[in-house]
């Protein structure tokens, strides 16, 4: 009886993941198509991946999203590191989770009304749209992410540490460089990880502020899907699929690494304490 | 201001949120002794070392630090150190990084810093620890690396708030020892925190007893065990009999219906007092022998000795300590000397209790 519903839950497990993937593996599938549809499989052809690699307008947009992407969640993680700190450190608790609020309240609205507020904003104040309005405008929206990842961190942190910091001669520049921000460090990575996958895969915000021929990867797709299908788009998804693949496996490795590092360190902190006895 | 001490807390007031948490505390401290403030939990003992320490603000009075007063001063240009309860070691710092904080802090050279970190983890008796990660100590080791990163500093003063209260009861002995010896070979101040009555009299060379934001009494473990001042010290430190009584002439006191020789004096005729009896100082002996006469309620053993509580036939409870069995049930009597009792008069202060002590001691 165990045994089947054993069974019954893994092929539902495999129904769900099947589900989810084959639409990118399908996709992916036809980018090696030789005919220029994805009716059938004709043969075998990587000129789709050649297309998109001699295609220059292709490769600055793409350049151009994975700056975007660098410098917003780079000045995100700077601002939101500092945000995190404040909320932490206002002292009246009404004060407190009224600023946690309204950090929130950005994380939960939709992007289509971020996105055309910013588009109002911008017009508003003069401000050309390009590359600058979208800049600003992922730095906007990354600023929460990185505050809610980083804030966890700071509650972790033992107060007293800090007291101790200053007892032993640290002024609070060296308080928060050698102390606090050390050990804050995991959520401040966490922080910029998240904002520049936001930023990297965002749409909405982007398609309202972009402008002046300035483009991003997803805003670009898109409008080459809606004029019609080639299989260049195909190939360029399938990279972007791998280019993705990478970054969680070496996230993954990353964290078995300290896994690893710590379970080593307990075993040592066993055998010390045996000896002890 | 005698030269000799090295904090001075004048009338110094702690508040939170309008609640007092000290009222008007008074105090000197001198040179290289130990000292101890003991209370109960919420007393005010840990806020007078976060206010030296300067964690903390005064909400009035002054706080001198070796003669400059410090009220402005922040915590980091105090020459005092902290061993937290907690030991706050810094976890993202091996051991060396921890003890040399403070050092590198000052920008003492390199070469300094190494041989002074292995000066103080010899005294802390972790050579070799350097390299080790926080992670891979054990509670009594990180202790250990707490106290070497304060004393790193050269403190003149050392502060401890309850850095025994994590240990299992064998280390803790271990650390009061160790902790005693290393005050006597620095000769710096130390100024331990607790609420361990028995840390506090193994320990100290003076003793601060202190209730509800008020020093209470201070003086050597001996004093403060043999004449406490009132009811709170003689329940708090060590265990009491504490009875009703009356003072009917200077050294003799009334109490269960009978008059006693005693060793007290200077209170006003028939004053209403209190009698303290250690349990210790109480003998069992036949009841013709005895000056009370008790029945044997229940006995425990405790190990180094039996409690055996005993009622008299006004229904006041007599706690004794003896290594000696008593029979349940059976009628007894107590025998002690005339200088075991202790009488404690009513909302008496140190002051006048100091007073009225040395004035009859004098005659």
């Amino acid at each position: 009886m165990k045994k089947t519903g054993l069974k019954w839950s893994n092929l539902y497990l495999i129904l769900v993941f099947a589900i989810l993937y084959i639409p990118i593996f399908y996709l992916i599938y036809y980018s090696f198509n030789e005919g220029g549809t994805m009716n059938s499989f004709t043969g075998f052809t990587w000129d789709h991946y050649k297309e998109v690699f001699s295609d220059t307008r292709l490769l600055v947009i793409v350049l151009d999203t994975l700056l975007v992407a660098l410098l917003s969640s780079l000045i995100a993680t700077f601002i939101g590191t500092m945000g995190a700190l404040g909320i932490y450190y206002t002292k009246k608790r009404p004060m407190r989770n009224a600023l946690l609020s309204v950090n929130n309240v950005l994380m939960v609205s939709p992007d289509v009304i971020i996105g055309a507020s910013f588009l109002v904003f911008f017009t508003f104040l003069g401000i050309g749209l390009g590359f600058g309005s979208v800049l600003m405008s992922h730095v906007a929206f990354s600023i929460p992410i990185v505050v809610l990842m980083v804030l966890p961190k700071l509650k972790e942190m033992n107060d007293s540490m800090i007291s101790a910091a200053h007892d032993l001669g640290a002024n609070n520049w060296q308080v928060l460089s050698r102390v606090i921000l050390p050990t804050i460090l995991p959520g401040i990575l966490a922080g910029y990880f998240m904002a520049f996958t936001y930023s990297l895969d965002d749409f909405a915000v982007t398609f309202f502020v972009t402008g002046n021929g300035f483009s991003t990867l997803s805003v670009e797709i898109y409008s080459r899907a809606r004029q019609g299908v080639s299989l260049s788009i195909n190939a360029l998804s399938a990279l972007m699929f791998v280019f993705a693949l990478t970054l969680v496996i070496g996230y993954y490795f990353i964290m078995q690494h300290n896994i690893n590092k710590k379970k080593k360190q307990r075993k040592l902190a066993e055998i010390e304490a045996v000896k002890m006895r | 201001m005698p030269n000799q001490s090295i904090i001075t807390f004048k009338d110094v007031v702690k508040e939170y949120d309008d609640q007092p948490i000290l009222n008007h505390v008074d105090f000197e401290i001198e040179k290289g002794k130990f000292y101890t403030l003991l209370g109960p939990s919420g007393c005010g003992k840990t806020t007078i070392l976060r206010l030296i320490a300067g964690f903390t603000d005064a909400t009035s009075g002054e706080i001198y630090l070796d003669g400059k007063k410090v009220n402005d001063i922040p915590a980091n240009k105090r020459k005092v150190n902290t061993v937290f309860q907690d030991y706050a070691l810094f976890p993202h710092m091996n051991v060396f990084d921890n003890v040399a904080f403070g050092l590198s802090i000052k920008k003492m050279a390199q070469q300094k810093i190494v041989e002074k970190v292995k000066e103080v983890l010899k005294m802390v008796q972790l050579s070799g620890y350097e390299n080790r990660e926080i992670s891979e100590m054990s509670g009594g080791q990180r202790q250990r690396v707490a106290i070497a990163r304060a004393l790193a500093n050269e403190p003149e003063v050392l502060l401890l708030d309850e850095p025994l209260s994590a240990l299992d009861l064998k280390l803790r002995t271990e650390m009061q020892y160790e902790l005693r010896a290393l005050q006597r070979r620095l000769g710096i101040t130390f100024i331990f925190v607790t609420h361990d009555q028995e840390e506090a009299l193994a320990m100290s060379d003076e003793i601060f007893v202190i209730n509800k934001g008020h020093i209470v009494q201070s003086g050597t473990p001996v004093d403060i065990y043999d004449e406490p001042i009132n009811r709170f010290v003689a329940d708090f430190i060590g265990e009491s009999n504490i009875v009703k009584g009356n003072m009917m002439d200077d050294y003799r006191v009334k109490f269960v219906g009978k008059e006693f020789e005693c060793v007290d004096a200077g209170m006003r005729e028939n004053e209403a007092v209190e009698i303290v009896l250690r349990p210790e100082d109480l003998e069992i002996t036949a009841v013709e022998k005895g000056k009370l006469k008790v029945k044997v309620d229940t006995q425990l053993f405790r190990g180094v000795h039996y409690e055996i509580v005993c009622s008299d036939t006004d229904q006041n409870e007599w706690v004794i300590h003896s290594t000696k069995k008593a029979k349940i049930g059976a009628e007894v009597g107590l025998y002690f000397n005339p200088e075991d009792i202790h009488v404690m008069r009513f909302n008496e202060t140190e002051e006048e209790f100091d007073a009225r002590l040395e004035a009859y001691e004098e005659e």
